[in-house]
């Protein structure tokens, strides 16, 4: 849908009110939300779409993804979530997953920056090389 | 010690293949060669995206919750929700002498089926210009083998110089008939093996031109034996509009090597009109705001920052130059066009192309009186200047008469002498195009109008007489002509040669 300036400006205000020392508030999240919803100011669907938006690239920035081939033990999992940590600051939601295919090693995404250091790409590399 | 090399090649290796960091990001809408990517957080303006199957994209517009990418390449592939990642680097193209001969496209791979191109050393699509220090005046020139040019509007090595005009009025023809010249003039400075020698390479940018018509200058070149010292950059009307785009950039870059490298290099862009029409599509595509006749606000800086990159460097840089040629098609002879008047306050000077003259019979069909070059008699050998120094004004003064001419008998001696000789210097500028005429010819040539040899032959006989006295002097007084070339001035001794030599022509003349 076409969201316009006012709207984008509007969400915007909204989305840095709902920020507490930088990271979101899910409470004051829903809150804004149902109020939004609740007193239909104008053009409220374009500032919530824009709003949901914005929170939707925020969550996708705190999270980290680690996918590994076996389950990691718990030890690894602590440290690996220490480390993520100390680099991107806190608020992060560190999930874990397995994915067979990465054959060994670990594949860690946070936000836009993937760290791969699975076997499966660096056999890819090594193909490529060639 | 042996032990220690494989250990640090081994650390090498290590490092090479290890944990590598990237930056990634989802395609989140793809239409008409431009990708809508979301994440990305890490990539910067102009660079280099990678989207697989060995397409690749430029990040054009960072935005708060996402990036624009103009894409290049197949964009039919690409689907939504496609993972991309950011290279690092900017676009480059290959460049060097490998490239001369061939036909490239826009990301400087052959076209012309001729295996693949050997080149060490890439250069960067989007350059910033020689900075003011670096720079040195015009004062070498190109000659283009077309007499009206080096004639009246001389063009120096480094200049810019535009060729305007409507549709089918010879721009084309005036650069690649300057491209053969260029390449007759290498063969014989090369065959002399002058040391000061400076060959003067060609590159043409096609831009939105009809393939068939690529294919035609390109046989015209090769049937010259123009090729081996020119490069042709090609993005036709059937490729993406961001192959247009960059197109007269990569040629550019190409040129800036041999800039950078002490030598000289012509850059032809054919045509800079279609290229704005291809960055106003990339813009609107992108949703960039629009301006003057849907054109975005910053398609003078498109222009002006590609042309700046023609230079003549210092000697303390090379020496090098690369003199610009853009040609600008105008609807209806419209110079005050948008696109045309933004070029033409960028560039050095303008060749201006008129249909009227065309039609009746004047090609090339220079308008004398409203082409300019600002770099003037400073890029012409001293011969030109001797000759042609009056002959711009003697045409301007016959402009002023040319509505007495129909009365003919009526006027005074003197008005009458300006009108003739007027005609007679018309036909002498009138030349058939892909037959460029040697310096010293037109030297000689011009000296013979000047020296009033023409002035008894009948108007409709003088261009027999100029073709029969341009071989004479070349089959049998080619010492004399080797002489002016040397010389590259009209001394005693030379003029007196040359007056007996046109005088000797003229008495076999029926």
């Amino acid at each position: 849908m076409k969201v316009t300036k006012q709207a984008r400006q509007e969400a915007k205000q909204l989305f840095r009110g709902c920020t507490v020392n930088g990271l979101l508030d899910e409470n004051r999240v829903r809150q804004v939300v149902q109020q939004v919803i609740a007193q239909k100011p104008r053009g409220y669907v374009a500032i919530l779409s824009r709003f949901q938006r914005l929170v939707k690239l925020d969550i996708d920035r705190r999270a980290a993804k680690v996918e590994s081939a076996v389950p990691l033990p718990p030890e690894i999992e602590a440290e690996v979530g220490k480390n993520l940590s100390r680099i991107y600051g806190a608020g992060l939601q560190v999930t874990f997953s397995q994915d067979p295919t990465l054959i060994g090693g670990l594949r860690v995404q946070v936000g836009s920056d993937v760290y791969d250091g699975s076997v499966r790409t660096r056999l890819n590399n090594l193909q490529e090389s060639f | 010690m042996s032990t220690l090399l494989q250990e640090i090649e081994a650390q090498i290796t290590g490092v090479r293949t290890g944990v590598t960091k990237q930056n990634v990001g989802i395609v989140r809408e793809i239409s008409d060669g431009v990708a809508k990517i979301e994440g990305l957080t890490d990539v910067m303006l102009n660079e280099m995206i990678d989207f697989g199957h060995n397409v690749t994209g430029l990040a054009l517009n960072l935005e708060e919750t996402e990036v624009g990418a103009i894409i290049l390449g197949d964009y039919t592939e690409i689907k939504q929700g496609q993972e991309v990642r950011t290279t690092g680097k900017l676009l480059q193209v290959p460049v060097g002498k490998g490239l001369l001969g061939r036909v490239v496209n826009v990301l400087g791979q052959p076209v012309d089926g001729k295996g693949p191109i050997k080149s060490e050393v890439s250069y960067p699509v989007e350059k910033i210009a020689p900075g003011i220090i670096k720079r040195k005046s015009v004062n070498q020139p190109v000659q283009t083998g077309i007499m009206a040019i080096d004639a009246m509007i001389p063009i120096g090595r480094g200049q810019r110089e535009l060729i305007i005009g409507d549709r089918s009025t010879g721009k084309t023809t005036i650069g690649v008939d300057t491209m053969i010249n260029q390449a007759r003039i290498n063969r014989e400075g090369e065959a002399a093996g002058d040391k000061t020698f400076r060959p003067l390479y060609n590159i043409y940018v096609a831009v939105g031109q009809k393939q068939s018509n690529i294919a035609r200058v390109i046989s015209v070149l090769e049937e010259a034996g123009a090729m081996p010292y020119t490069i042709v950059v090609t993005a036709s009307a059937s490729d993406s509009a961001t192959n247009q785009y960059l197109a007269p950039f990569a040629g550019a870059a190409m040129g800036e090597w041999f800039m950078d490298n002490g030598m000289d290099a012509l850059i032809i862009f054919d045509d800079l009109s279609k290229h704005a029409v291809a960055y106003r599509q990339v813009s609107l595509v992108l949703k960039r705001p629009s301006g003057r006749e849907a054109y975005p606000g910053d398609v003078f800086y498109l222009h002006s920052r590609l042309l700046e990159r023609s230079a003549r460097v210092s000697e303390k840089y090379g020496n090098g130059s690369l003199t610009a040629l853009p040609i600008i098609e105008t609807q209806l002879g419209d110079v005050s066009a948008y696109i045309p008047t933004n070029v033409i306050s960028i560039t050095d000077g303008q060749i201006y192309l008129e249909t009227d003259l065309f039609y009746q019979g004047v090609r090339p069909a220079i308008s004398v009186g409203l082409s300019v070059s600002r770099v003037g008699s400073a890029a012409q050998i001293k011969a030109m200047k001797q000759v042609a120094g009056r002959v711009k004004l003697e045409l301007a003064q016959f402009r002023e008469l040319a509505a007495f001419a129909q009365f003919g008998s009526d006027l005074d001696a003197k008005t009458q002498s300006q009108i003739e000789r007027g005609k007679r210097i018309v036909e002498i500028f009138k030349q058939p195009q892909y037959k460029p005429i040697p310096v010293e010819l037109q030297v000689a040539v011009l000296w013979a109008g000047q020296n009033s040899y023409f002035d008894d032959v009948p108007v409709d006989r003088v261009k027999e007489f100029q073709t029969k006295l341009s071989e004479f002097l070349t089959t049998r007084k080619s010492e004399l002509m080797g002489k002016i070339l040397k010389e590259k001035a009209l001394n005693d001794a030379i003029t007196a040669e040359l007056k007996a030599a046109v005088t000797e022509f003229k008495q076999t003349f029926k």
